[in-house]
């Protein structure tokens, strides 16, 4: 290292150090005691009996952990759906100067982002509610009193609905980066094309839709990884039930682990979490640059 | 909108008219939607239990603070206030040191593992660390630092680093080296360097990191819930499901704790919301 303004390397080590060794310590650590324990059968005292692989095998035939799974790959999807795709409408609606107030519905909508996962659950419980929801009062109202029904409790609709608050609250995160990806669009563009008579939403398809592409697939990739690691909303909503209906990995592990003390197999299930979350937002990672390149070409 | 128009070009702004009312239209709805919850919990938690029963969306009729001092009195909601205020106020400081000092130096200088560190760094990033959960518990219980006043905070510091670390990294770059050569000839230190003339120029970036890590901290929840149990550490959001267990059927009671919870984030966000929106695009591109 000739680089003059370049400290000694006692003291880049000393102002390195603290960091990496908390990060080591909090990230990378954890990885190797799952590892480790995922091989024992063990309640978290002091007695851990060796078993080898039988964790994984069990995982492998676990019916919940998989209906969990399946379940964050559901949520993945509506979320994807459902946040992306209504923040693209929006973003496209404010950008073309048909909305007023646009300042206004930027920072309204963006609000519930800096909610906690708690308190969304908790407002959303109270939409759903048997006795007091807006739903309910909403189907009386209008005649509908039979529809009536604790909502949370149904296990066919309970993981929509835990998604629906998670839609809602995040739609105006992608909105906001859509929005600012909107604004490097040259304007110069978009008045050809209203010159050549795209107007609406074939100006928004074939000429924006392709514009924004790489803010797209930035969002998506946001959008999976934060659908994977989806626990704090479905403990505070459901639990994870009616039964299991509406679990998810993360929370699945968590009940495993504090509420049936299964330390070992929680551990084992951590690190497949882990893979298959790698796996799931590495994929598509990969998936949309081949995409990408494809189109490019 | 000259009455003379031709028809067709009449009917096509009246087209064009009726599009924008229902867009706007629609607009305003969901906008309302994301308003209208902080604005009810606000006035159902002046209401009493028996009005708020009746109709839970009506107006109080005599609004008064006496779920207020309730949940004050009854529960531990200014014990979990504290508990989370300390825990993002000793977080924050360091997260933005640590990110901001390994930022400077993987910007800077290519010492020897260098792209291996950055690698390292940029696992964080890209592992959910909410697989790691059970682990992390094992890990603090077996070091018996659970239940500390400091297990939040390293946990907290640890999975802010590695974002922070990144955002200062490409902003570094954008700086000329000049700068720091310049100060060197003048004599000053490495360390008097890197705080009193790199660190200042760093600001916007560290306030844009400042902002995202504020409201991770103060909303975290997952390890929060897992890695602290006993009472006096207790945090704010996991403080409001004890209270939702504790007190089912008091509403406008649970509400006054979810708007309390809340207020802070909100007026921080009112005050800089245009920084906050764009805080928060720039570490999402960037992440």
């Amino acid at each position: 290292m000739q680089n003059p303004i370049a400290p000694k390397k006692h003291v880049l080590l000393l102002y390195l150090l603290p960091g990496f060794l908390l990060y080591t310590f909090v990230v990378v650590v954890p990885i190797f005691v799952a590892a480790y324990c995922g091989f024992f059968n063990w309640s978290g005292g002091p007695k851990m009996r060796f078993i080898g692989f039988r964790n994984y095998a069990e995982l492998f035939k676990d019916g919940v952990f998989w209906l969990s799974f399946r379940n964050n790959i559901l949520l993945t999807v509506i979320s994807a759906v459902g946040q992306i795709g209504i923040a693209f409408l929006f973003a496209s609606l404010l950008s073309s100067g048909l909305v007023r107030a646009k300042a206004f519905h930027r920072t309204v909508i963006f609000l519930p982002c800096v909610f906690s996962a708690v308190v969304v659950g908790f407002i959303w419980s109270m939409i759903y509610d048997y006795n007091y929801g807006l739903i309910n009062q909403f189907l009386k109202l209008i005649g509908k009193g039979s529809a009536v029904k604790p909502w949370l409790s149904d296990p066919k609709w309970s993981l929509v609905l835990v998604t629906i608050p998670l839609v809602w609250q995040y739609i105006g995160y992608y909105m906001v980066i859509l929005l600012s990806a909107y604004s490097s669009i040259d304007r110069s563009v978009l008045e050809m094309a209203e010159l050549d008579g795209a107007t609406g939403w074939k100006k928004a398809v074939y000429i924006t839709l392709p514009l924004l592409k790489n803010t797209l697939f930035v969002c998506l990739t946001l959008c999976i990884a934060g659908s994977m690691r989806v626990f704090d909303n479905i403990y505070v909503m459901t639990g994870g039930g009616p039964g299991n209906s509406s679990s998810v990995m993360a929370l699945y592990a968590y009940n495993t682990s504090f509420v049936r003390y299964r330390m070992g197999y929680g551990s084992a299930m951590s690190i497949l979490i882990l893979a298959l979350s790698l796996l799931i937002i590495g994929g598509s990672r990969g998936l949309l640059a081949r995409f990408n390149r494809k189109e490019g070409t | 909108m000259g009455a003379s128009a031709p028809g067709a070009r009449k009917r096509g702004s009246l087209r064009r008219t009726i599009g924008r009312v229902i867009v706007n239209f629609l607009m305003i709805v969901f906008s309302v939607s994301c308003l209208y919850p902080v604005v009810w919990l606000f006035y159902a938690s002046l209401n009493n239990k028996r009005d708020f029963t009746v109709n839970p969306v009506a107006l109080p009729k005599a609004p008064n603070l006496d779920n207020y001092f309730a949940i004050f009195s009854q529960s531990d909601m200014g014990v979990w206030m504290l508990n989370t205020l300390r825990n993002t106020a000793v977080s924050l400081p360091l997260i933005l040191l640590f990110g901001f000092v390994i930022g400077y130096l993987l910007s800077r200088f290519h010492f020897r593992g260098h792209t291996a560190l950055y690698g390292y760094f940029l696992l964080g990033i890209v592992i959910p660390i909410h697989a790691l959960m059970i682990p992390l518990y094992v890990q603090f219980k077996k070091c018996h630092i659970l239940n500390r006043w400091f297990t939040l905070p390293v946990a907290y510091v640890a999975f802010g680093m590695p974002i922070v670390i990144f955002l200062v990294e490409s902003y570094v770059h954008s700086i000329p080296v000049e700068m720091e050569e310049a100060a060197t000839l003048d004599g000053s230190g490495f360390s008097r360097t890197l705080f009193s003339i790199i660190l200042p120029i760093c600001r916007p970036v560290l306030v844009t990191a400042g902002i995202i890590q504020f409201f991770t901290c103060w909303n975290e929840f997952s390890f929060a819930l897992i890695l602290v149990s006993k009472d006096t550490l207790v945090t704010l959001p996991v403080g409001m499901t004890l209270f939702k267990g504790q007190y089912s059927t008091d509403y406008p009671g649970m509400m006054a704790a979810m708007f309390l919870s809340i207020l802070p984030a909100i007026i921080l966000y009112l005050a800089f919301s245009k920084q906050i929106i764009k805080g928060m695009v720039t570490g999402a591109v960037k992440g």
